[in-house]
């Protein structure tokens, strides 16, 4: 059986709605995971915007409401039920729960964002070189992630945040990042050295065109929604590391991060007194976190990669 | 999920711990556990004269014993190892008795060479920096045997508190004799390891490794031979580290935990949720036991800008202690109103400072503090920070990070300070740096701490520590942990001559509470610390398996179970029916 289009050529047997999927990876960018991540990451970015603009910020610091307030509808264990002045109730040192979330949620991203960005910069920088430079240059970057990456970054993290004391959001950053660059390194020198002997780039060669030139405006192109698959997971495991240096009390001071919500509510036995809360908001939250990252992850993996598109 | 892989991890933990326990089958209703808040850096080292955890995981509650246990009740001294101690006419000689047929665990007799010898191993070694040491050492001109039984201590200056000062368990420890045919074998006192240990208690050392400590009776104790008291009940004792509130509160909940380290007040309403047999120290709230160390904001007067004593003293006026008391102590405290710890015999004390108008003042003075920064020529910049010649007035507070009451206290100070127009920051440090290298050697600006503790019937202890003669510079240790705040200058000078003039007098003497007054002034008027609240230890106590905790029904004495007072709680306790 086969069935008529509106151009009327012949087509194999396909449903209606196979064949508007078809339609959908006409442009590959319009992936329903894809659509999915960026609508939750995109929705943590929002609250924390909004909720700058509608809550009161202040009620992050510590003592500035009561303590311990459970969420509105519920009761804590004294009988204490939730005020609408706290709708997501309060923890052991008289924070609001929402303000901390509103401006803690976007700043564990925030770390991850750029974290990954100095990262993958680096990255992108060192893989092409030693992919397209090759020789000494090559074997040095080689030989430098190959020993990097064996080292395990939570360690050394910890023994350095611990020597600085409080650190910034951005000092943070730049910490993880120092541990982020290996791996796009190795994984991008792989790809340019096999595109390096394909046709347009000899090419552009012969015309003349600068090493710069060819590495970044040529190559680099065709990379992009394979350094976006990358990017993504450095972001994920960016945010992985500084949340667990965060649970261990190693994160900013007074800067709220979720994270540090999470230490805090341990450190002061919030699981025995209940004030499920206290650690439960940070933890659903991260979870929608890495959930939209990785769905973002999958969708350029099916952008990338056509044969993962299925119909 | 989370909590049940606590739990697991808590009982993981204590079955590790209590390993031996099985092999050696002491039962669990035999055993006491008791919590202790620290890891123990070197468990084979029991020289308590030099820095480290070497005392209050079992050796000084259980192993050695005191020569007097100071009663928080009555303000007696209980006589232990000693029986008696008398001055002569103007205190600056002590006769000690020390009570017939005490012996050391290894079977020789406990007698004044013991004491003699210890006290002249301390005089001539400063590197044994333990506190108790170190106040011997300056104390205790000469010491001499008598007879077997009687030691004669004299004095470099007339001290009327010699005998509680040393030898009474006032605060954490006293000074402990060591065995004399042990240590007098060794080359150097400061470096030996003394492992492993004997000690005259009823119990010896069984087992150690860095988060426990265990200890097993010694059936053949001499007390119980001389009829001094009944051996105690608990075969074995085990002082285990929790690691945090949350722990220790699964632990005690569960029965896996006899006696827990403090905990907050919502978490202690939370174990009794599920344990009713956990007691604190009042049958209601706030249930717990007044702690006298008093909390204060040490000031390091020797950095600049708080070199200064109006900055000092503006510090002072932001502080809103009722905050401090709702947020990190939640109501269960009270504010301070001067140094000292609010215990009926200080009352005396306490009234005179007030009266004189030296006390804190109950609710903050922002305005105050705001003028007197000001004053020393800070402008307010545009980001709500003080700032002189282009510098933000800002200051780092170090903090213990072994407690949340202490990290949440300063996490509402540095809050109140940043509202006021200072940059504050909590710098938190391990437990073992905070007291090893941050406090003794002055690397602070500001610190938590509550080193005007020592005064519980008498003014001069807290007061002394705060003299001109304890000031050494930053990078030294100072002596005893005194003066850390190195306050120095025309009113730290006023302030000593006056306190020095107390040193000599009886502790009833009625020009005291005058005297403490016109001090006081010069106090406030230096700030070298600044009182903050009273301290209160919620300390749960479970009676499943023990029952005769201290509590305030039963106060045979207090129940701060990490102190060597400790030996009267564990000969109290009975097996639970």
């Amino acid at each position: 059986m086969t069935t008529q289009n509106a151009a009327g050529a012949a087509k194999p047997d396909l449903s209606a709605r196979q064949i508007r999927r078809m339609k959908r990876f006409d442009n590959p960018w319009r992936n329903p995971k894809l659509t999915w991540g960026a609508a939750l990451i995109l929705g943590i970015v929002a609250m924390g915007i909004l909720g700058r603009i509608f809550w009161n910020m202040d009620l992050v610091f510590t003592g500035s409401a009561p303590l311990k307030l459970p969420p509105l509808g519920f009761e804590n264990l004294r009988g204490q039920p939730g005020q609408t002045d706290f709708p997501l109730g309060t923890d052991g040192a008289g924070r609001d729960l929402l303000a901390l979330i509103v401006i803690g949620a976007p700043n564990s991203l925030f770390v991850g964002l750029l974290a990954s960005i100095i990262g993958m910069s680096i990255g992108i920088f060192l893989g092409f070189s030693a992919g397209f430079l090759g020789g000494r240059t090559d074997d040095t970057i080689r030989i430098l992630s190959d020993v990097m990456i064996t080292i395990p970054p939570l360690l050394i993290l910890v023994v350095f945040q611990a020597a600085f004391g409080d650190v910034s959001l951005t000092l943070m950053a730049i910490l993880i990042a120092a541990f982020m660059w290996q791996s796009p390194t190795r994984l991008i020198r792989a790809q340019v050295l096999s595109m390096r002997e394909s046709g347009y780039v000899q090419m552009a060669r012969l015309s003349g065109a600068s090493t710069m030139h060819i590495m970044f405006r040529e190559m680099m192109p065709n990379l992009v929604p394979y350094l976006f698959g990358s990017f993504i997971a450095n972001v994920t495991t960016s945010i992985v590391t500084a949340v667990g240096l965060e649970v261990l009390g190693l994160g900013p001071q007074r800067i709220p991060t979720l994270g540090r919500i999470i230490y805090e509510a341990i450190n002061s036995g919030a699981l025995i007194q209940n004030l499920w809360w206290w650690w439960g908001l940070p933890t659903i939250l991260l979870a929608v976190m890495f959930i939209g990252l990785l769905l973002i992850n999958l969708g350029l993996d099916e952008v990338s990669n056509p044969r993962l598109r299925k119909l | 999920m989370t909590l049940t892989r606590r739990t697991l991890l808590a009982s993981t933990m204590l079955l590790t711990a209590m390993g031996p326990a099985f092999a050696q089958d002491v039962a669990r209703e035999d055993t006491v556990i008791f919590d202790l808040d620290r890891t123990i850096k070197d468990p084979e080292n029991f020289n308590w004269f030099t820095a480290g955890t070497k005392r209050e995981h079992g050796a000084h509650q259980a192993m050695w014993e005191p020569l007097f246990i100071l009663n928080y009740t009555t303000g007696e001294l209980d006589p232990w190892l000693a029986t008696a101690i008398t001055p002569n006419d103007d205190f600056s000689e002590w006769t000690m008795t020390l009570r017939e047929g005490v012996e050391w665990s290894d079977g020789e007799a406990f007698n004044a060479d013991d004491v003699v010898f210890t006290v002249n191993m301390v005089k001539g070694n400063e590197e044994l920096s333990a506190r108790e040491a170190a106040v011997v050492r300056t104390q205790v001109a000469s010491v001499e045997k008598i007879d077997d039984l009687t030691v004669k201590f004299t004095l470099s200056e007339p001290n009327p508190r010699f005998p509680t000062e040393n030898f009474g368990v006032r605060i954490f420890g006293s000074f402990l004799p060591m065995p004399e045919h042990v240590w007098s074998e060794v080359d150097n006192p400061a470096t030996f390891a003394f492992y492993p240990p004997i000690g005259t208690g009823p119990y010896t050392y069984a087992s150690g490794a860095t988060n426990r400590m265990i200890w097993d009776r010694n059936d053949d104790w001499w007390g119980a031979k001389t009829g001094f008291r009944d051996l105690p009940e608990p075969q074995r004792l085990i002082w285990l580290e929790t690691g945090g509130e949350e722990s220790r509160a699964q632990l005690m909940a569960t029965n896996q935990l006899d006696a827990a380290q403090n905990v907050s007040i919502g978490t202690f309403e939370a174990i009794r949720f599920q344990n009713p047999n956990v007691i604190g120290w009042f049958a209601d709230y706030p249930y717990a036991w007044p702690d006298p160390c008093a909390r204060q904001l040490e000031i390091n007067t020797t950095v600049a800008p708080w070199d200064s004593a109006e900055m000092r003293q503006a510090v002072a006026a932001i502080i809103n202690r009722n905050q401090i008391v709702n947020v990190a102590a939640e109501g269960a405290t009270t504010a301070s109103r001067t140094m000292f710890t609010e215990y009926g015999a200080m009352q005396p004390y306490i009234d005179a400072v007030i009266e004189a108008g030296h006390g804190v003042p109950a609710q903050p003075d922002v305005e105050a503090a705001k003028a007197l920064i000001e004053g020393q020529g800070y402008t307010m910049g545009s980001d709500g920070f003080y700032e002189k010649d282009g510098e933000e007035l800002s200051v780092d507070i170090h903090v213990n990070s072994a407690s949340t009451e202490y990290t949440r206290t300063i996490d509402v100070i540095v809050e109140q300070l940043t509202r006021a127009g200072i940059k504050a920051k909590a710098v938190p440090v391990e437990n073992g740096v905070f007291w090893g290298e941050v406090l003794p050697f002055g690397s602070y600006e500001m610190s938590y701490s509550w080193l005007a503790c020592g005064s519980v019937n008498e003014p001069w202890t807290s007061m002394s520590r705060y003299t001109t003669a304890s000031v050494v510079p930053v990078g030294e240790r100072s002596p005893g942990f005194n003066n850390t705040a190195r306050w120095d200058g025309p009113e730290a000078e006023a302030y000593t001559a006056i306190v020095d003039r107390m040193g000599d007098m009886a502790g009833d003497d009625p020009a005291l509470p005058g005297m403490v007054a016109e001090a006081y002034g010069h106090l406030a008027e230096g700030v070298p610390f600044i009182p903050l609240v009273q301290s209160a230890k919620l300390l749960p106590m479970n009676t499943t398996y023990w029952t005769g905790w201290p509590t305030a029904e039963n106060a045979y004495n207090h129940p701060a179970f990490w102190w060597g007072h400790t030996h009267q709680i564990i000969h109290n306790l009975e097996k639970a029916e």
